[in-house]
């Protein structure tokens, strides 16, 4: 890494370690109180959501058991999924489309809506022209709030279980509609006008033709984008108006928004986890599990940066991919020159570890270890900081495993959070951590074997093989980036990767909330000294332990044929 | 029973939510975004748009192509980075090349690592090396790149006999741009100036770039080389509060300061 790498680097660590905190305690204070008691804003806020209640005609105070929970999710997840079904099918039709898209096909609306509403903004779709401007905005941006909210609302719920005395864990819809109004409508319209007044577009104009300097003409894209970058990333979405995302100097024009961006994407889900902490009483243990997300997103940000920076050594020798003042150097190719290498793979694998997979570079051109420091963020399951929700109970679920483990090894039952750790537990988080790795490796492993799996294929050799089983794990970690040379818009890969997607939403779900269910209620034992302390340093090196031998077990054999065997090869 | 009731009670709480999140967030947030962004930020909102004589030019951020109508480059303009965004620099079309780091497309056949004999077996060395490119990968009659050779294969010559190259491998481009520009052979060609960025629309190269085309862009306008470094160095921005960017030159904004000296 050079001196700007460090620099940015630094810049984002010291930004986050301010506004986390910050963010955390408004996130503890809204969240982490019983429903009439006073929570910061509730002047504006609280005339809104009673608004919505009355409509929606549920009592938010109700709170309800973790079946009542998730079967809350599932139909609002089925009912998003319809409705945004529908929006895409019928786009052509529908006004505001200056930019002509037709309705999607069958298959690619299935995707599509499968896509954004789980989250993982997987785009089998051209972006320019395949979306209309009616259909990013009241379908895949509502979308992405609602996925972002329902991820939020499903962390509260779980840790309510897990740490709670009660067995009920919280009403979904007061859950919703507070994350909505308090944390992601407000963020939202501030982010995106920060964003705008660094130069990414928001009109409604479609198309500008114009006449270029050489005498040709070139058509200059518009459209409603700031709206739509800033929960794309805010929500850990990663789905952008532009095919290219982040790289596309409409939605990321300078080195500022870049690290902007970055920030928009993880400074909420660890400040989730400060609010776990102020909502459990133990800010010890949020700061245990901070420092494990961040250990974990420092290793695979870094270990891209600096790769990146060296470049491709296959390059031949008349180029030059030293950086100096003058030049960015390192492995450019699908890199802007305002972002070079550094930047480039700070924000790239920088949102890896979280369910945004939000690039500004094309992935597929990455050097064999940048590109699986990428892979392995994915791999280890999104917990380097998570999404915006999913990291905190993707994290505790492994803290539970964790617990499970060291307990066997010393000899104690297991305890966390003063609740003892049983077999129906232990059951439920072995089938949540196993869930993932299952989809990936069957639907990856099919992919390399039948006609419709390879032919979509662009890299040959083993690169190839990382492209297939990249866009499965992206696909059920509710990533959503791609090694982009798959061609994924085919009836298989529309199919495949919407059952992935979908079982990777709402499988973990659904365990997540049985597992905190059935420690609702639970009796909490008072701390003595034989309890395992999984505050302190030991079980932070332990959990970071077995989140990697856990992920880098299952998923070793495929990385050896894919990524690292390009390596050793090349 | 119960069970039925409260499904039913979530679908019509679901159904609710999404017509006001739908009309809320479909339609009033990004409509008050855009009124907002009009008001205070018209021009960036507008996509930085560039007009000369009155009429639309391009976009400050974004690449255009500086070629003849054949798609020859203009030496008297300085050239942005290759793209891959359709034809080039196709605002409809934003693309990278999603080339893998050793795809005979992007890094040519390199003997060891991917080279291929004529009978499409592996080998250890580029059968279809020439003088200039050791790395050449050969083209079809019809002038597509073959990376998959078989026995019966035809293959593009040049006019001297030798094996016709993909002229858009990064060894290929090396050598244009060197022949381009005048530069002496072991120039070390910096890295953006033959690789394509990732939206294809890159409205930048790199200050040592902009640099190695000064000469050319001075001589095809008649100018001193000193007179368009000048102008270089006036139109390179960045780094950004010192580390946000990498040092960058504009590459519309430098060829439209070149024509208005005229």
């Amino acid at each position: 890494m050079n001196v700007t790498g460090w620099e940015q680097l630094l810049f984002v660590c010291a930004v986050t370690a301010v506004l986390a905190p910050l963010l955390g305690r408004y996130l503890a204070a809204t969240f982490g109180t019983v429903p009439d008691k006073k929570a910061p804003g509730d002047r504006i806020f609280l005339p809104v959501e009673r608004l919505v209640y009355r409509a929606l005609r549920v009592d938010q105070e109700n709170s309800m058991t973790w079946q009542a929970y998730a079967v809350a999710v599932l139909v609002f997840g089925a009912a998003s999924s319809v409705l945004l079904y529908a929006i895409l099918r019928l786009q052509g039709v529908l006004p505001a489309n200056p930019t002509h898209a037709p309705g999607m096909s069958p298959l690619l609306a299935f995707n599509t809506a499968i896509s954004f509403i789980t989250g993982t903004n997987w785009q089998a779709y051209e972006g320019e022209t395949a979306a209309s401007y009616l259909g990013d905005m009241a379908g895949l941006v509502v979308a992405q709030f609602t996925a972002a909210a329902v991820g939020l609302a499903v962390a509260l719920a779980v840790v309510r279980g897990i740490a709670g005395n009660s067995r009920r864990i919280g009403n979904f819809w007061a859950d919703l509609t507070r994350s909505l109004v308090r944390v992601f409508v407000p963020l939202s319209v501030i982010g995106a006008l920060v964003l705008v007044s660094q130069g990414v577009v928001q009109n409604f104009s479609g198309f500008r033709t114009a006449a270029t300097v050489a005498g040709g003409s070139q058509l200059i894209p518009g459209g409603p984008v700031a709206s739509m970058e800033v929960i794309k990333l805010l929500g850990t979405n990663g789905g952008s108006m532009y095919g290219v995302g982040g790289a596309h100097p409409f939605e990321n024009p300078t080195g500022f928004t870049n690290i902007f961006e970055l920030l928009l994407v993880i400074v909420l889900p660890f400040a989730i986890v400060v609010m776990f902490g102020r909502m459990i009483g133990r800010p010890r243990q949020a700061l245990i599990i901070i420092a494990v997300m961040a250990a974990i997103f420092l290793g695979h940000t870094m270990v891209a940066m600096q790769s990146e920076l060296h470049g491709n050594h296959l390059m031949p020798a008349s180029v030059s991919q030293v950086a100096s003042p003058v030049s960015p150097g390192g492995n450019m190719e699908g890199k802007e020159t305002r972002f070079g290498p550094s930047g480039s793979a700070l924000m790239t694998v920088g949102t890896m570890g979280t369910t945004a997979g939000a690039t500004d570079s094309a992935l597929d051109s990455y050097t064999p270890v940048g590109g699986t420091a990428a892979f392995v963020a994915i791999l280890l399951g999104e917990i380097s900081p998570g999404g915006d929700g999913g990291g905190l109970y993707g994290i505790l679920v492994l803290a539970l495993l964790s617990v499970f483990i060291a307990g066997l090894m010393v000899g104690r039952t297991p305890e966390f959070l003063g609740k003892k750790i049983r077999a129906t537990q232990m059951k439920l988080v072995v089938a949540y951590v196993l869930v993932i790795p299952v989809v990936v490796l069957v639907f990856g492993g099919v992919s390399l074997v039948i006609g419709p799996g390879t032919a979509s294929i662009l890299n040959p050799g083993l690169h190839g093989l990382t492209e297939v089983t990249y866009a499965y794990a992206s696909a059920a970690q509710n990533n959503g980036s791609a090694f982009a040379g798959l061609s994924a818009n085919t009836p298989w890969y529309d199919i495949t990767l919407g059952l992935a997607m979908l079982i990777g939403r709402f499988v973990p779900i659904v365990l997540a909330l049985a597992i905190a269910g059935s420690l609702a209620g639970a009796r909490i034992h008072a701390r003595t000294r034989a309890t395992l302390d999984t505050g302190g340093p030991t079980f932070g090196a332990f959990l970071v332990g077995v989140i990697v031998i856990v992920g880098g077990l299952i998923y070793f054999p495929m990385l050896i044929l894919g990524p690292i065997g390009e390596r050793i090869v090349g | 029973m119960i069970r039925s009731l409260s499904f039913l009670r979530h679908t019509a709480a679901s159904l609710v939510m999404l017509a006001i999140v739908t009309v809320v967030l479909g339609f009033g947030y990004p409509l008050l975004v855009t009124g907002i962004s009009q008001l205070f930020f018209h021009n960036q909102a507008n996509g930085s748009l560039v007009y000369s004589h009155g009429k639309l030019t391009g976009s400050a951020l974004l690449g255009q192509s500086f070629t003849d109508a054949k798609g020859n480059p203009l030496p008297q303009y300085f050239q942005p980075r290759p793209s891959e965004a359709g034809s080039g620099y196709d605002g409809a079309d934003s693309s990278a090349s999603n080339l893998g780091p050793s795809n005979p497309l992007l890094i040519g056949f390199v003997a060891g690592v991917n080279t291929v004999g004529l009978d499409g077996k592996p080998s250890a060395s580029n059968p279809f090396a020439t003088a200039a490119d050791p790395a050449c990968v050969p083209l079809s009659p019809s002038g597509d790149p073959v990376t998959s050779p078989a026995p019966g294969q035809k293959y593009a010559r040049t006019a001297s006999g030798g094996y016709a190259c993909d002229p858009s491998t990064v060894p290929e481009r090396a050598l244009a741009y060197l022949a381009f520009n005048d530069l002496p052979a072991g120039t070390g060609v910096p890295v953006d100036a033959v690789t394509a960025s990732g939206s294809g629309l890159d409205p930048d190269i790199s200050v040592a770039n902009a640099l190695d085309q000064a000469a050319r862009v001075a001589q095809a306008r008649h100018l001193s080389t000193d007179q368009v470094v000048a102008l270089v160095h006036q139109y390179t921005t960045g780094p950004q509060l010192g580390f946000l960017s990498e040092p960058a030159v504009n590459v519309l904004k430098l060829n439209l300061a070149l024509d208005g000296l005229r």
